[in-house]
Order: C-alpha cells, then sequence, then structure tokens
C-alpha cells in the first residue's frame, strides 16, 4: 500500500481532471428548444390592471349606496390644509407598501452585506 | 464589462430577452455537464439530454429564482433534480450494481492503464458520496450549499464528503506504484 495523499492535494486534482466541455452546439440546442414567451406586452397587462381597477371603482360606487358621494362631498368641505395632510398621510402609507415590496424583490437590498459600495 | 449572472437574469426576467439567457447556458454548461456526467457515470448522451433538460427547466422556473444562492448552485440543484427523475423512470435504482462496484474495487480486477484515472477512481463511489465529492471537493461548493443542492442534512453531505475522499485516496494509494 502506498501512502495516502492529503485532502488539499485530492481536492486539487479532481479540479484539474475536471475538463472543460466545450459547447460544440449544446447552446443552440438548448434555444432551440426553449418555450416561445408567451407572456402579453405590457401595455396590454397595464391596460387589463386599468380596466379592472376603473370596474371594481365602479361597482363598489354602486354598491356603496351613496356613501361615496357623501364622503366626497364631506371632504370637499374640509379646510385645505387637513386635505393636504390627509393626502400626504395617504403617500406614506402606500409608499411605505412599496418600499417593504421593494425589498422583499431585491436580494442585494434584503442581504445588506451583498452590496458593494 | 462583462454582464454578471445577476443582470442576465433581470434582462430574462424583465424582457424576456432570450440572448441573455444563451449568454448563462454558455457560461455554465460546462460545469453543468461536468456534473451531469460524473452523476451519470460518463453516459455523455444521457448527461447531455439532461443537461438539455436542466436549462430548459431552469428557463420556465427563473422567476422562482430569489437569489439567496448562486446561480450555479440553483443550476445543479435542478441538475441533481433531472438526474434523479430520470433514475426512477429508468428504475435504476442509483446505489448500481453493487457486484459489479465490488469488483471494479479490487485492484486486481481494474485495467492497469486506468489505475492512476482519478475520474475512474471516482466514478468506483457511490452515488451519495459521488455527487458530494464532485460538488464540494471539484466544484467547490461549500457544504451548506451542497446540502442545499442535494436537499439532505448538513451533517450528511459533510460525512459523505469525509467517506468518499477517504475511499478515494485509498482507492489511489492501492493502485499506485509498489
Amino acid at each position: 500500500m502506498n501512502a495516502m495523499i492529503d485532502d488539499e492535494t485530492l481536492d486539487r486534482q479532481l479540479r484539474e481532471a475536471a475538463p472543460y466541455i466545450d459547447d460544440e452546439g449544446f447552446t443552440a440546442r438548448v434555444m432551440d428548444n426553449l418555450p416561445v414567451a408567451q407572456r402579453e406586452p405590457r401595455w396590454l397587462r397595464a391596460m387589463i390592471l386599468l380596466g379592472l381597477a376603473i370596474l371594481g371603482s365602479g361597482i363598489a360606487y354602486l354598491l356603496s349606496g351613496g356613501f361615496v358621494r357623501e364622503g366626497v362631498i364631506q371632504l370637499s368641505n374640509f379646510p385645505i390644509w387637513l386635505l393636504l395632510v390627509f393626502a400626504f398621510g395617504c403617500g406614506l402609507v402606500v409608499g411605505a407598501f412599496a418600499v417593504i415590496f421593494a425589498i422583499r424583490k431585491t436580494p442585494e437590498v434584503r442581504d445588506l452585506a451583498r452590496l458593494r459600495f | 464589462m462583462e454582464l454578471t449572472d445577476a443582470d442576465l437574469i433581470a434582462r430574462v426576467l424583465v424582457d424576456d430577452d432570450q440572448h441573455a439567457f444563451g449568454e448563462l447556458v454558455r457560461r455554465h454548461q460546462s460545469n453543468v455537464r461536468g456534473l451531469l456526467r460524473q452523476l451519470t457515470r460518463t453516459d455523455v448522451s444521457l448527461a447531455d439530454d439532461l443537461g438539455q433538460e436542466t436549462f430548459i427547466r431552469a428557463y420556465k422556473n427563473i422567476r422562482s429564482f430569489r437569489g439567496e444562492a448562486r446561480f450555479s448552485t440553483w443550476l445543479y440543484r435542478i441538475a441533481y433534480n433531472c438526474f434523479r427523475e430520470n433514475a426512477r423512470k429508468r428504475k435504476e435504482l442509483v446505489g448500481v450494481d453493487e457486484k459489479l462496484l465490488q469488483a471494479e474495487h479490487d485492484p486486481q480486477t481494474v485495467d492497469p492503464g486506468l489505475r492512476h484515472d482519478l475520474m475512474h477512481a471516482l466514478n468506483l463511489l457511490p452515488l451519495h458520496e459521488r455527487t458530494a465529492v464532485v460538488l464540494c471537493c471539484q466544484n467547490g461548493l461549500s457544504h451548506d450549499e451542497a446540502a442545499r443542492v442535494l436537499d439532505i442534512p448538513l451533517g450528511t453531505v459533510k460525512t459523505n464528503v469525509l467517506r468518499g475522499r477517504e475511499k478515494l485516496k485509498r482507492t489511489l494509494a492501492a493502485w499506485g506504484p509498489n
């Protein structure tokens, strides 16, 4: 029995023993077999979302039995500074949700250690 | 400036840019096919079919890639799953023929021309040890990353790497010049 090599040497030999495999048309074959993108165009998605939002608002207005209309009339009687505070508060809430959503969708922000400054 | 994997993935996600995906395939095809060749015991044709299936699945499911692991680690996981499903279909319960394995382990039965062939020695390992050694020692994945790829506990990966390495060393020592 011969002397056994150490871990480091074995790992190095394993890395060196693994040859680089030439592409030889592999990528082209993969690309030929990719499914055709079936996503609808962006403008269509935007239109669908906008249409649904308008439809939902209309239905909510009709079903509210005048509640929304009265609310809007009351709101218009508020002093201007109160309306500004109200609008600012709404903006903050929507902005906070947008930031949370963006953080959840962005790995680099989620894991600050990965940021490159 | 060369685009990073993350840049290319973003292009695929935002613009359905298949050229960007093609660049990802070019970058990672060698490692993925290399892993599959080890898993299939150098059945090149089967390995390449599974490699193709791996990248097609990756494209279809790229929205589920959350960037928590490296893209290559994610690809290895898909490749390993493709291999396992294929093995199940072919009813080749991956431990393979133990008698054949024993015969190959016997230095007397091995072709002398292959005695120093590390890759041949690697092929003699049982699948779970071979896979762990290929991922960690050959492809440089951490034990934690390999555990994610193989979907097994971290301790099991460490044990498989340790045992695989020891067996490799013993086999190579036995094949070495007397």
